[in-house]
Parts: structure tokens; C-alpha cells; sequence
């Protein structure tokens, strides 16, 4: 009798510490980390952009939330952000633009979060350098 | 008949030069700064920056125009994010909110770098409605550049979303947009 309510407590509590974990697992669970995630695509900066200004949707639906890994030129650096061959701007996490200079040709992974057609850029965030 | 063709001359001048003045006249933000909030008091803040929004100003018109892409919104829960661009907003079929609009009674040269209130009259387009803002900005000038705040609220209806009952008590009706832009002349 007294080890039958044993094995219940036991069970009850085993049963509330998988709650918990499944509950912090879902609630608690951390943001995807870009700088870890093998790139779904490898290309150049142009490349993304023509693909994005011939037809928004299409690009959209192709790359939207994707990591993506690219090449291209630098030609403008601003704070944490540099534009690549004029067309794709990508923003680093951490002062990694510091060390660039323009004209450089550099590989970036990140994730792709658009077109922005105001600017007429592709934007990248959440990016790393590759080289 | 001399005077008058250096007349023509300068005319033509001055008017090429006005037209270039003009068309420099454009003052952008590429990493404006966006934060909705629609918390409800006891239950987890419903919040989230994106610090990637572009805007830009005609300073001559008073015209601007400003572009926020959804999925740069970030959430401090992964799984409000989730649920924001998934069941709300829609970001893969809606990937971008827009707004245009024009400062009203804004004059440019008039500006210093105390703060002046302008009303902003514009339309939102997002998820493919329109909704008409508004507001009152807080404008100045600071090192060559425009520093521009402000907030307004809209309603998840406004955009036809709809909230199920049961999150109904966690999100506000009401969720206030604020704006913090920095434009310069590039």
C-alpha cells in the first residue's frame, strides 16, 4: 500500500518536470541563431537583386527568411551596414564594418528579410562574414 | 535684341540651377527605428523594433515616404515572432508595410534644432488596406541631419487581423507605432 503511493507521488512529479520542460521549450525557446545555420543559397549579390527587381513575388517566396550566402563589392558602409554591388544592404550584429573599406569584395552569410523598393535594395540582417 | 538673349541666357541658368537645387532635396533614413507595442497590463509585453526602416523626405514638398519590412520586426520571444508573421501579419503573402504621406504646413529653412510640432497626413498600406494617419511629429535639426519622432495608434482591424479569443486578453485593441528617424542628405 505505502509503495503504491510511492510510485504515484513519483509519477507526479516526473509528470510536472516534463510539463515545465515542454512548457520552457515552447515559451522560452531562443531565436534561430543565422550565424549557425548552414545557407540554403549560394550567390552574388547582383544575382539576388536582379532576381528580386525581375519579379518581387517569385525572389519572396524563393528567399524570404532564408539564410543566404553572397558575394559582391562593397560600395557604401554605414555604421553596422554595408551595401553590396550597389544592391543588397547587409547588416552585421556585431562592428564588423569597421575593418572594411569600399570597392572590397567580401561573402556574407545572413537572412534574407526582402525588397525594399524605396531604396531599391534587398535587405540582409543577422549577417557574418564568410571572407 | 542683345540684352535680351544674355536675358534668356541667364534665365535659363538660374532655372537649371533651381531645378538641381530642387532635386538635392531629398533627406533618407536607411536604419529608422519602428516599435509597436500592444501590451496588455499583467500579461507578457507584446513588443517588437525593427531598426531597418527606410524613410525619406523631400524637404522642398514636404512629401515622404517610409518602408518597414515585416520580418525585420524582432521580438524578445521567439514565439510571439513566430506567431506575429505567421497567423497576424502574414509576412510571406504581406512582406512590407508602407506609408505615404506629406508634412503639413512644413517649412524647411524655418527649422533649427529646437524642437518644432508638425502634423504628418498620410495612408499606412499594409496587408493590402489602406488606413489614413494623422499625427504630430517632433522635428528638428541637428548636425546637417533631421531627427524626426513620434508615435500613433492603429487597430489590428484597421488591417483586417484578426486576434482568436482566446490570446484576445494578452493583445491590446489598440497598439501604439513609434517612429525615430534620423534623415540626412546622402
Amino acid at each position: 500500500m505505502r509503495k503504491k503511493r510511492y510510485i504515484i507521488f513519483g509519477l507526479l512529479i516526473i509528470g510536472l518536470i516534463t510539463a515545465l520542460l515542454v512548457y520552457n521549450y515552447i515559451f522560452n525557446s531562443e531565436h534561430r541563431d543565422i550565424a549557425s545555420e548552414e545557407a540554403t543559397v549560394n550567390l552574388s549579390a547582383e544575382d539576388i537583386f536582379t532576381q528580386f527587381q525581375k519579379d518581387e513575388a517569385l525572389a519572396t517566396a524563393n528567399y524570404l527568411d532564408q539564410v543566404v550566402e553572397m558575394t559582391g563589392n562593397i560600395t557604401s558602409i554605414e555604421d553596422n551596414d554595408v551595401v553590396l554591388s550597389s544592391g543588397v544592404q547587409v547588416s552585421f550584429n556585431s562592428q564588423e564594418t569597421l575593418k572594411f573599406q569600399k570597392g572590397e569584395q567580401i561573402t556574407i552569410k545572413g537572412r534574407c528579410v526582402g525588397y525594399d523598393e524605396l531604396l531599391e535594395l534587398v535587405k540582409v540582417d543577422q549577417s557574418t562574414l564568410i571572407e | 535684341m542683345k540684352t535680351k538673349s544674355t536675358f534668356t541666357q541667364t534665365l535659363c541658368m538660374l532655372l537649371l540651377f533651381v531645378t538641381t537645387a530642387v532635386s538635392a532635396q531629398k533627406l533618407i533614413d536607411k536604419k529608422g527605428k519602428i516599435t509597436f507595442e500592444a501590451s496588455e497590463k499583467t500579461f507578457e509585453p507584446v513588443k517588437a523594433t525593427n531598426g531597418s526602416v527606410t524613410a525619406i523626405l523631400n524637404t522642398e514638398t514636404g512629401e515622404m515616404a517610409s518602408l518597414a519590412l515585416m520580418k525585420g520586426f524582432r521580438f524578445k520571444n521567439s514565439l510571439m515572432e513566430e506567431h506575429f508573421n505567421e497567423n497576424y501579419i502574414e509576412s510571406e503573402t504581406y512582406p512590407k508595410a508602407k506609408f505615404r504621406g506629406k508634412l503639413l504646413d512644413f517649412d524647411y529653412s524655418n527649422l533649427g534644432e529646437n524642437t518644432t510640432s508638425v502634423t504628418v497626413d498620410g495612408k499606412i498600406e499594409l496587408r493590402g488596406k489602406e488606413k489614413q494617419i494623422k499625427t504630430t511629429l517632433n522635428i528638428k535639426k541637428s548636425n546637417g541631419s533631421i531627427i524626426m519622432q513620434g508615435s500613433f495608434k492603429v487597430a489590428p482591424a484597421d488591417f483586417d487581423i484578426e486576434i482568436p479569443s482566446i490570446v484576445k486578453k494578452k493583445i491590446a485593441n489598440e497598439i501604439i507605432i513609434y517612429l525615430d528617424f534620423n534623415l540626412q542628405s546622402k
